[in-house]
């Protein structure tokens, strides 16, 4: 009797000690979402019966090393107990009834995280090898980070054009993967105005560490700002063939590989790209004029760049205007 | 050369073999390709195979796994060539990349795999019978060690080629994994860059080819370590004098070898980016290295139904006079559950892998939504084997600790019965679970609650089990040798494993945690402790049974001590990263995380296990001849294999036994588990 | 269950007549109206009887032997590993089905329905003529289990040239490819691997006609051909489910 008296309080001690320990650890990033609350509130309730359960097994298990350890020299066999069949019921229906709670629960959190807002603004999120473009179809901004407003549900409606990926900022906690040939949606309210990183968490090739791309929550004028001089700049530039390159490689990922500022990204920089002298993977060289970047554009394939010789561009199919604004647009890169 | 020590001359010709393997690799890719190429895919291939044939050329001479190796290597030729042969009539590309097209290598593979297992003599009585001869029931193996290298029908044998096998296979996947580990100490890449060059892969792609291989070559070790403990085991448990069909089972270990090479192959001709679980469209995009990773996976699920196959029949048919029941041991029971999901769930991974392949041989669009397929559909599939092989994986070990308690408890294993029971239920519900690997996977929404209540259900009959260990061990009289020592280590890290289940199980949790860190802690935690621990722990109890001999006990708890507080470090650490935002499977972080410090203490604790388990490979093969002898009852058990002389009689049981009494009845005075007949009563 | 020879041949015939109304039943049930349930209803009575009545799975529980040394015995043990192989071997065939279902839905691709019916036919008859064979063996007729299993094989063969030799090119050329789209690689792949089934039973049969021609079974002691002609049974029980899923269920896709 004394012996469950003493595990009992350790039990409860060691519980204590455990679930303190894991407050204290932080181990949770912050929360950027409203979604986030009833993630968080489960964990939480997951932390507290983690340590309960965990104590509940470790205090009796070690007790019973000290306490019923056999002494130097001692035979002799232990008690013969069978088993102790209201014990087993008990032990077998208790844990029932608290995983049918968890799994109640559960249900009830996701429910929550699920809330529809009709108002919810779309946004339309492109994945591909290795790059996250947004396009805004309200205004038809296109852009390589995700601006969101605070305190607004947002849908995004998600496909890919390669294999599967997956949309995920720690801080909103929800993931959900991003199919070719569908649509999956996304449902997500921002509550913190901060920078996030938005990190791909589906395994997608080579690349997948480096598939990311900047979140942004601002406040709602902000928000409005950014959009009315994105859409500004979105009109202007379809005036010029240069500003209409940069839509065009904006909205198709480019900007994912082919970083515009000289750093090694996936692709060669197109940072002095234009009429420079390019090394090939075959030990020759070409000047990158007119006819080179077409043909990287149209047959990625045909010509490596010394360096880059794994890496397997996607295929794209421009329109001869569409590539000529291209062009335009890498000429400026100087 | 000849008076050599084996082991040294075949040492000396695994160098040997190893490098004229390369230099004609590297000779044939130069001959297609027209460049010479020092990491071609080809050289390494051939270095490999070279180098593991020459070996088992100077260890064993032109013998069993020898004629295997060399049979595979022609066969694989003989199949390549044949369908290029096909393709050049058909006016199609002859050679490729990796010398033969892809094609050519999936049907060189299976006709080599074939070949292995006719050279090896694994198909010799089969053909015999189909043509009308008749074999002796019983081959008489040789005597002394070579015989571990060939073709027997011995299970205890079989038990052994399997776990030198699975420590082999061990070994490359924990290889592996120290190379990537090593490059995740620090965040930004160190030297697996996009520079880096091997096998036609930059340092990415091979990092993701390492992390992939380390995936299913630690999955395939846990098979061939399962079934060489539950071969070993089991006729000595239930008192028969082998398994239910003995070429079956030696052929189902035969089988696993070409298997292993397969998917080593995968390291060179090309790698792949999948992970272990090879997703479509991924996987239809991947190197060639996926067929190989594919096919390798499906002839290994051979060995695990073919082996399941006989150990149901084995447990059902053969076991002795009176052991109904619930007075088998308890790991019978283990084994009965975890051989009902190897035979049939394993089935799923072979026709999924098989769809994707064909998807990439002949365009057939089972997964690609331009033709109408499903991507989610492979999922399904997939893991439809995939959840109820982790039960798999830990079942075995699950009675292991079951099994050994007692024994060093004195005391009966607490709720018998219940135990028992619980394994069924974990296989059975282990069955209606797979769909909580897909919660974000854009499959029907309405599917997501059901899974989560079904995983949640696992934690019941997972409970009595722990709560029964518990019991057991309460007012017992407990030692800790080092058998127990990884029985209560085992205990503690599947507890890990088992606590961090219920936030994964979840779905609205589980939408944070999936493709994290937090899943990789939690796996792993379940995998040492459901197998790792006590796989080592029966290793170290049963090793006096086989050999006649003790391992140093100083060096197992020193292994011990190492490798229990270094794995949970780690455990805690990926979990702890996991849940800050750390994803899975990616060969860099950001720095700006702050996750340097603790990928540190991850690969530093790595570093420990591995060094932890050279130590244990020391004492396993050392204490083989210079182990204490140890030819009794060592542990006192009342089992019927420690009532028979050490090591095991080639027969097993001279007389026949009968179970009296029940198995745990320690502390029972005058109590009796099993009685050997007079020889006129028993099998002779 | 029967005891002698023409009793037993003539329960074989009486299954066989069920099998053949049923599956002419599930044509026209097909054909008549949208009744998925009653389709596979009508399969699960039609593999119920092959199972039970041509395969005799209830021998699984039937040994009393107890002598663990006996040919009897040994045989009982043989008898389980072979319905545990295929059970095994069932969840490929299950696997397939589900894919199908996932796949295609409540649709199906547009096949020669009579080219279909015809196989089936062809199949089932294999199956009455491979419990013709076992039955002449069980009762020592070496005669008559040559001659139903050389049918048996025929038969077989039979069905691989009408699957392979005519069903392929038709489907091909009706635009249902194996690269095509689902629905096609789904087809392709469901008869294909119940064809190299089927081969594989004919190799199977190969075996025992030539050991049976000379003269290594007797009625105590033929193994070999119970394991042969159950695994024929149960190829032709897979099959009773594949021809309705891909030939009777769901509507035609179009185009």
């Amino acid at each position: 009797m004394r012996h469950f008296v003493v595990v009992a309080i350790l039990v409860i001690a060691l519980s204590t000690l455990t679930y303190s320990g894991l407050m204290a650890a932080n181990l949770l990033p912050a929360q950027a979402s409203e979604q986030a609350l009833p993630v968080d509130w489960l964990f939480n309730l997951q932390f507290i019966t983690i340590s309960f359960l965990f104590s509940l097994i470790v205090v009796p298990l070690l007790y019973s090393l000290i306490v019923f350890r056999r002494k130097k020299g001692e035979s002799g066999d232990g008690v013969h107990i069978e088993g102790n069949t209201p014990l087993e019921i008990t032990w077998t229906a208790i844990p029932l009834v608290i995983v049918m709670g968890f799994a109640y629960l559960g249900a009830y959190s996701l429910g929550e995280t699920r809330r529809i807002d009709p108002q919810a603004m779309v946004v339309n999120v492109t994945a591909q090898q290795f790059a996250w473009t947004f396009e805004y179809p309200e205004t038809g901004v296109v852009s390589d980070v995700l601006y969101l407003p605070k305190d607004k549900q947002v849908l995004l409606k998600m496909t890919s054009r390669d294999v599967i990926h997956s949309f995920w900022v720690p801080e909103f906690r929800i993931k959900q993967d991003i199919l070719p040939g569908r649509t999956t949606e996304y449902r997500i309210t921002p509550t913190l105005e901060g920078d996030y990183r938005l990190r791909c968490a589906e395994l997608c090739g080579s690349n997948h560490a480096y598939m990311l791309a900047n979140v942004k929550v601002v406040s709602r004028a902000d928000f409005d700002a950014w959009m009315a001089a994105r859409a500004e700049e979105a009109r202007a530039a379809a005036d010029t063939p240069e500003g209409r390159g940069k839509t065009l490689v904006t909205q198709n990922g480019c900007l994912g590989c082919h970083s515009l500022d000289g750093s090694r990204g996936t692709g060669p920089t197109w940072l002095g790209l234009y009429g420079s002298s390019v090394p090939l993977s075959d030990g020759s060289t070409v000047t990158a004029d007119d006819a080179f970047i077409k043909e990287s554009i149209l047959q990625p394939q045909a010509k490596y760049v010394a360096g880059y010789e794994t890496i397997q561009m996607p295929v794209y199919t421009f329109t001869d205007e569409q590539i000529a604004d291209i062009i335009a647009f890498i000429e400026t890169l100087k | 050369m000849k008076t050599m020590n084996p082991v040294w001359r075949g040492l000396a010709l695994l160098l040997a073999g190893g490098i004229s393997g390369y230099f004609i690799g590297l000779g044939l890719d130069t001959l297609v390709s027209k460049q010479v190429n020092f990491t071609a895919p080809l050289a390494g291939l051939f270095s490999l195979l070279g180098a593991v044939t020459a070996f088992f050329f100077g260890l064993v001479g032109y013998h069993g796994v020898t004629r295997g190796l060399v049979f595979q290597t022609i066969g694989t030729l003989i199949g390549g060539f044949f369908v290029t042969g096909i393709r050049a009539l058909m006016g199609l590309e002859t050679f490729g990349n990796f010398f033969f097209t892809e094609p050519a290598w999936v049907f060189g593979a299976l006709v080599g795999t074939l070949s292995f297992l006719a050279g090896v003599g694994a198909l010799t009585d089969w053909f015999k019978w189909a043509l009308g001869e008749s074999t002796p029931e019983h081959h008489e193996d040789e005597p002394g060690w070579k015989k571990y290298f060939q073709l027997s029908l011995d299970h205890k044998v079989i038990g052994v080629q399997y776990t030198v096998t699975s420590i082999a296979v061990l070994g490359f996947g924990g290889i592996f994994a120290l190379i990537f580990r090593t490059e995740l100490a620090a965040s930004q890449l160190q030297f697996l860059t996009t520079t880096f060059q091997a096998f036609d892969q930059n340092g990415l792609q091979f990092y993701n080819t390492l992390m992939s291989l380390h995936g299913m070559l630690m999955i395939v070790s846990i098979l061939l370590g399962i079934a060489g403990v539950m071969n070993y085991l089991i006729p000595l448990l239930i008192g028969a004098q082998d398994m239910a069909f003995p070429r079956l089972n030696a052929f189902s270990f035969w089988i696993a070898v070409p298997a292993a090479v397969l998917l080593l192959s995968a390291l060179f001709l090309g790698g792949f980016d999948t992970g272990w679980t090879g997703y479509p469209p991924l996987s239809t995009r991947s190197p060639l290295g996926v067929q190989m990773f594919f096919l390798g996976v499906f002839v290994a699920g051979w060995s695990s139904i073919l082996g399941a196959l006989n150990l149901i029949a084995s447990v059902v048919r053969m076991r002795a006079r009176g052991m109904t029941a619930f007075r088998m041991p308890i790991f019978a029971w283990a084994a009965i559950a975890t051989s009902i999901i190897a035979l049939t769930a394993t089935q799923l991974i072979g026709l999924s892998f098989q769809l994707v392949m064909f998807q990439r041989l002949l365009g057939m669009g089972f997964f690609d939504p331009a033709k109408g397929g499903n991507p989610v559909l492979f999922q399904h599939l997939f893991w439809f084997y995939s959840h109820p092989a982790v039960y798999v994986f830990v079942l075995p070990g699950l009675g292991v600790i079951s099994e050994l308690l007692p024994v060093f408890v004195r005391k009966p294993l607490f709720g018998y019965r219940w135990i028992a029971m619980s394994s069924l239920g974990i296989a059975l519900v282990g069955f209606l679970v797979w769909a909580h690997h897909m919660f974000t996977s854009g499959m029907n929404e309405y599917l997501r609650v059901p899974f989560m209540y079904s995983t949640l259900l696992v934690a019941v009959p997972t409970g009595v089990k722990f709560f029964s260990w518990v019991a057991t061990l309460w007012q017992g009289k407990i030692s800790t040798p080092t058998p127990m020592l990884f029985v209560l280590g085992g205990i503690i890290v599947f507890l890990m494993g088992g606590l961090s289940g219920p936030p994964n199980a979840t779905v609205s949790t589980d939408l944070h945690l999936h493709d994290t860190y937090f899943i990789v802690g939690h796996f792993h935690d379940t995998m040492f402790g459901g197998y790792i621990f006590p796989f080592f722990a029966a290793l170290y109890y049963w090793f006096p049974k086989a050999t006649g001999r003790r391992m140093s006990e100083k060096l197992g708890k020193l292994h011990f001590w190492l490798m229990t507080p270094s794995f949970l470090v780690l455990t805690f650490a990926m979990m702890r990263v996991g849940l800050l935002g750390m994803r899975r499977r990616i060969a860099d972080y950001d720095p700006a995380l702050g996750f340097d410090l603790s990928h540190l203490i991850m690969t530093v604790a790595a570093y420990l296990i591995f060094t932890s388990v050279v130590i244990f490979l020391y004492n396993f093969f050392h204490s083989m001849k210079y182990g204490e002898k140890a030819e009794g009852n060592v542990w006192e058990s009342r089992s019927p294999e420690w009532q028979v002389p050490s090591p095991m009689p080639v027969h097993n049981y001279q007389h026949a036994f009968q179970v009296v009494g029940e198995p745990y009845d320690y502390g029972l005075p005058g109590s009796k588990y099993v009685e050997f007949m007079k020889s006129q009563e028993g099998k002779g | 269950m029967a005891h002698n020879k023409q009793s037993a041949l003539q329960q074989g015939l009486i299954i066989f007549i069920f099998l053949a109304v049923l599956t002419a039943l599930e044509f026209f049930i097909a054909i008549a109206m949208d009744a998925i349930a009653l389709l596979i209803l009508v399969a699960l009575v039609k593999a119920g009887l092959v199972v039970y009545y041509y395969m005799h799975i209830y021998r699984l529980s039937s040994d009393d032997e107890e002598n663990p040394e006996s040919y009897r015995y040994k045989t009982g043990t043989n008898r389980l590993g072979l319905w545990l192989f295929l059970l095994s071997d069932a969840f490929v065939f299950g696997g397939l089905a589900v894919a199908r279902f996932n796949l295609l839905g409540l649709t199906r691709p547009h096949l020669s329905q009579e080219l279909g019916l015809l196989v089936t036919a062809v199949l089932l008859i294999s199956s009455f003529f491979m419990n013709r064979a076992e039955v002449s063996m069980e009762h020592g007729d070496r005669k008559g289990f040559l001659v139903s299993t050389g049918i048996t094989l025929a038969l077989g063969l039979a069905f691989l040239a009408g699957v392979v030799g005519v069903e392929w090119p038709g489907a091909i050329r009706e635009g249902v490819t194996p690269a095509g789209s689902a629905a096609g690689a789904i087809f392709f792949m469901m008869t294909g691997m119940h064809a190299f089934h089927v081969l594989t039973g004919v190799i199977f049969l190969l075996v025992i006609l030539r050991n049976g021609a000379r003269g290594l079974y007797s009625a105590e002691k033929h193994w070999g051909v119970e394991a042969a002609t159950v695994y024929w049974h149960f190829v032709d029980v897979v099959w009773i489910f594949f021809y309705p899923a891909l030939y009777l269920i769901g509507a035609v896709i179009v185009g």
